[in-house]
């Protein structure tokens, strides 16, 4: 047996998984090979040692009392978490029930979802007819600031709405188009309105701004 | 080591596991009264520090009688504990590597020389001794857990295998290393330091 085979079979000896036959075999070479000798030796040594020796240190005598002592504070704890879990819990989940159900998460499509503002916003640039804007010059903010009014008279109507879930219920049928008609319903009072009621009351509104809505 | 696990029979184990089940704290007490010495030495010879082995050894009490109902008495408890033991261990030494960087196993290493050797009683023997467990504890985590549970608690590879969760050809894998690395520490010892090695061997 050559050094090399020798130390393929340490594991298995030192397992005590060698067959005897491979075990005397390994036995005579040991004898021969000073180098095979001290590589046993080490090695079982090494295992003596590991298997005899002393533990390093030692767990104190009250570990059993101090787990057990844990353990009831943990059976406390569980039943302190599931009272904490309802009492914060439950209306954290119900706010969080009727919030996605303000934000129309619970309506399928096919009744309308109570709108955001951007999204009143636009549906209202879709349908504020071009007559009623101020200046080509100073179109821009002036469309700004009819929507902005227009928004504020559509959330007003929809107060009463938003106050409570149970209202919002109610009134699972309020289309888009619905919005945007009570949007133009909310503008045709505006025609007998008084210059300074006006959806372009500001200063700096121009003064044929004011007019094009008097028309309407 | 304590051994009490080993005098514990099956049936024995059985029956306390079942009215530990049943919040029996009797059986409670006693079945950590039977792990935590062997439990204890093992975790502290992968942590190295008495606190944080103490700590791992609670949770990893707390843990498995918190889920005890899941527990296969297909196992022993022991297995099943040592199991869990580890994986917090695993879990404690990547926390601490993350938070120091690459743990230097040499300079924790060495308190275990505080304790009295029953076999090796000579200043050399208890330098030789020094060195095996230097050597042991510069191992990777898996190797050193795979040879103390070999030597220390006198468990099988297949026992290993399902205490590491590791195929039993990776213990084996790992057991090989680790005596590999035992023999090139060691290697260094001169001719009197071998004979001592020799003498106590015999």
């Amino acid at each position: 047996m050559r050094c090399e085979q020798a130390h393929q079979l340490f594991d298995a000896y030192l397992d005590g998984e060698l067959s005897p036959s491979l075990a005397t075999e390994l036995g005579a070479h040991r004898v021969r090979c000073a180098d095979c000798r001290q590589a046993l030796a080490i090695l079982e040594v090494s295992g003596h040692i590991l298997a005899s020796d002393h533990d390093g240190a030692a767990l104190e005598g009250d570990f059993s009392d101090r787990l057990l002592a844990c353990m009831d504070g943990n059976g406390l704890g569980w039943g302190r978490r599931l009272l904490r879990g309802l009492y914060v819990g439950g209306p954290l989940a119900a706010a969080a029930m009727i919030g996605l159900a303000f934000l129309g998460v619970f309506d399928t499509g096919q009744k309308t979802r109570i709108l955001g503002e951007k999204h009143i916003r636009s549906e209202v640039a879709n349908v504020v007819p071009d007559s009623i804007m101020p200046a080509a010059g100073d179109r821009g903010s002036g469309q700004d600031q009819a929507l902005d009014i227009f928004l504020q008279q559509a959330e007003k109507s929809l107060d009463a709405k938003r106050q409570s879930w149970e209202s919002l219920q109610k009134a699972p049928d309020l289309t888009v188009l619905q919005l945007l008609e009570m949007l133009n319903a909310l503008l045709e009072p505006a025609e007998g309105s008084p210059p300074d009621e006006a959806p372009f009351p500001g200063a700096d509104a121009p003064a044929s701004a004011t007019s094009d809505i008097e028309d309407l | 080591m304590s051994g009490c696990s080993g005098t514990l029979s099956r049936e024995h184990e059985k029956l306390l596991i079942g009215r530990a089940r049943s919040g029996d704290r009797a059986a409670v007490r006693e079945l950590i009264d039977l792990h935590k010495d062997r439990l204890f030495a093992f975790i502290w010879r992968m942590v190295f520090n008495y606190h944080d082995a103490e700590d791992i050894c609670q949770d990893a009490f707390l843990k498995a009688f918190a889920s005890l109902d899941t527990f296969s008495s297909e196992y022993r408890f022991s297995t099943w504990l040592f199991t869990i033991g580890y994986r917090v261990c695993l879990n404690r030494i990547r926390r601490r590597k993350a938070l120091t960087g690459e743990m230097d196993f040499a300079s924790l290493a060495g308190s275990g020389s505080d304790a009295a050797s029953a076999t090796l009683q000579s200043e050399e023997a208890g330098q030789i001794r020094d060195l095996i467990w230097k050597a042991v504890d510069r191992l990777g985590a898996p190797q050193r857990a795979t040879i103390v549970l070999f030597y220390r608690h006198e468990q099988s590879c297949q026992e290993i295998a399902r205490v590491l969760q590791l195929p039993i050809a990776t213990v084996k894998s790992h057991l090989h290393r680790a005596r590999a690395r035992l023999r090139e520490s060691l290697e260094s010892l001169g001719e009197k330091d071998l004979l001592h090695l020799r003498n106590l061997s015999a």
